[in-house]
């Protein structure tokens, strides 16, 4: 009943705030204009047909969906605590743990229905256009992790800092950091710094962002002009299903290690 | 009702609260008094769980402390900043409500007899209103859970002269069997709401009684203004001054002369005026502020201190 009750809370707050309105909004537009206006004759980064389009579609949400889902995460403890909500509400008859689950639950679930809305609007086109469902919707799936996956990093950021400001900083300094140490930024690393291949490849997995990034291309057409040479080295190394599965289990792993450290990092007061 | 054994806090190398020992009845009305610093917030929080500590808190017999969520249950919270949530005042009754698995109904009567009617200020955002105002929700809410213990962290501090007596007033009215906890630092809530005062310093309670004694014992005996006919006004201030009860007396330049009394002294100034024919046109007692009673009292035990020490 506690837990439930903080979800709805949770939810309703977050999907009050316009950021969602705003980010699920970008990714309807953008997707449906690659839907409908993409040339599915023309090969464009390696994809052709349906394939390029639901690319499009990824390469959008692997920008747009860690922003969605930081954001509300980030303020989800921080925010309260500099309001000074936080401790009023933990003065109830609820534990840390409660509290803390409430909140990834319910930023977690409005972040899921974003996606939904955002990506579910340009999958039915995509299937109206000759898509195969199942492809789009394991695409919606490996969204969904990638947007839990960040909203369990955002909320450990905001567990260990104490206002909305400062906890926004780093969430958005942990997203470009992904983002820019994904392929191109690995591309630069091997070639710049001399970094070994192996380094780069556990690389690969250990960015939520890339791992995404490489599960999606793998499931759509997996080539080597798209995967990127650690991709490509991945893939020949793995194979297509070893692959995805180690992206994911990325993904999944991420999930985890965020709700555990900001779990463990909100109980720290009281111990 | 509250029972506190040895309860010990520290923040790394500083220790707020070192082995603080407190029993607390159903019904008592208990000001908890302290400097800045000395622990009071400290205190509440632990009651409250919101931090960890050493020592062995209960409250109606159960366990406080981070995982006491059924000594929360019996406490109702009312801070010194009242939290501003984003949302309704209905929604905020009945979200905390139901966390309390208590109806909302009961809170929403109390708010009704708080001068709030919910169907005037439910719909309203939080925000919108006064410090007063969501400090009687909030007791409004802790009442209509039933819940036996009140912990008030300075309540009043935040709130203008005008919510600060009519939130007075309605904490006066709390039923008798309910037991309150408030650290403050003014002397009209202490005079108001409490039968028992305690002082915490050096991480501990120095002092526990009630308010009288707590005069008694700082030494401290208030101020008198006294109002005499000009005529007799020099007479008046060297008549005062020659009064063991009479620490100083002076003239204050517009009519009135200012006394400063020993403890118990007000009667006894007033009796000499009376007996030598000098007639009181006016009089007003003058409380001392409370931060000067608990620096006296701290002060003389420290010099006690350090005479045992020294002796």
């Amino acid at each position: 009943m506690t837990a439930l009750r903080l979800l709805q809370r949770e939810l309703r707050d977050s999907l009050r705030n316009y950021w969602f309105a705003v980010s699920s909004g970008v990714l309807v537009v953008g997707g449906l204009l690659l839907m409908l206006f993409g040339q599915p004759d023309q090969a464009i980064l390696g994809y052709r047909g349906f394939a390029r389009a639901l690319a499009g579609l990824m390469q959008l949400a692997l920008f747009v969906v860690p922003l969605l889902a930081l954001f509300p995460a980030v303020s989800a403890l921080a925010g309260e605590r500099e309001l000074g909500t936080l401790d009023y509400l933990l003065a109830q008859p609820v534990t840390r743990d409660e509290v803390f689950a409430g909140k990834w639950t319910g930023v977690g679930a409005a972040v899921s229905l974003a996606v939904l809305a955002g990506f579910g609007a340009t999958g039915l086109v995509a299937v109206v256009r000759g898509v195969p469902p199942v492809m789009v919707v394991v695409l919606l799936g490996f969204t969904l992790l990638l947007g839990v996956c960040f909203v369990s990093l955002g909320i450990w950021i905001s567990s260990l800092l104490s206002t909305r400001a400062r906890a926004t900083s780093a969430g958005l300094t942990v997203w470009l950091f992904f983002l820019a140490m994904g392929s191109l930024g690995l591309a630069g690393a091997f070639v710049g710094w001399g970094v070994p291949a192996s380094v780069l490849e556990v690389w690969a997995f250990v960015n939520p962002v890339e791992a995404y990034r490489l599960a999606s291309i793998a499931v759509l057409d997996p080539g080597v002009s798209v995967l990127g040479p650690v991709g490509a080295d991945l893939l020949e190394r793995l194979g297509r299903g070893p692959l995805i599965a180690l992206a994911l289990a990325s993904l999944a792993a991420w999930t985890g290690i965020g709700y555990w450290a900001g779990r463990r990092a909100f109980a720290a007061p009281v111990r | 009702m509250i029972s506190i054994d040895g309860l010990r806090k520290s923040y790394g190398e500083q220790v707020v609260l070192d082995g603080l020992d407190l029993q607390v009845d159903r019904g008592e009305r208990v000001a908890v008094l302290g400097l800045n610093g000395a622990g009071k917030t400290t205190l509440l929080q632990c009651l409250l769980g919101l931090i960890g500590f050493e020592g062995s808190v209960t409250v109606d017999g159960q366990q406080a402390g981070p995982a006491g969520k059924e000594a929360r249950r019996r406490i109702g919270y009312v801070p010194q900043r009242p939290p501003v949530f984003d949302m309704t005042v209905s929604a905020f009754l009945h979200l905390f409500s139901d966390l309390r698995d208590a109806p909302v109904e009961p809170a929403t009567e109390r708010m009704a007899e708080f001068g709030l009617p919910p169907d005037e200020v439910g719909e309203k955002q939080m925000s919108a209103l006064s410090g007063g105002m969501l400090q009687k929700t909030l007791l409004a809410l802790a009442l209509g859970a039933e819940v036996p213990v009140l912990l008030l962290d300075e309540p009043t501090a935040s709130l203008d002269p005008s919510s600060r007596r009519e939130f007075v007033r309605v904490l006066e009215g709390v039923d008798e069997d309910r037991t309150i906890l408030f650290a403050t630092h003014r002397l009209e809530d202490v005079e108001s709401l409490a039968n028992r005062v305690i002082l915490i310093h050096g991480g501990g309670v120095v002092f526990d009684g009630t308010l009288k004694d707590l005069w008694e014992r700082s030494g401290v005996g208030g101020e008198l203004w006294v109002q005499v006919p000009a005529s007799r006004q020099e007479a008046a201030v060297a008549l005062l001054r020659d009064r063991g009860s009479v620490r100083g007396a002076a003239e204050d330049g517009g009519g009135g002369i200012r006394v400063e009394l020993a403890p118990g002294g007000a009667m006894d100034a007033l009796g000499a005026l009376r007996d030598r024919g000098v007639e009181v046109e006016d009089f007003r007692a003058l409380s001392p502020a409370l931060d000067e009673v608990m620096d006296r009292l701290l002060s003389a035990r420290s010099v006690g201190a350090e005479k045992r020490d020294t002796g």
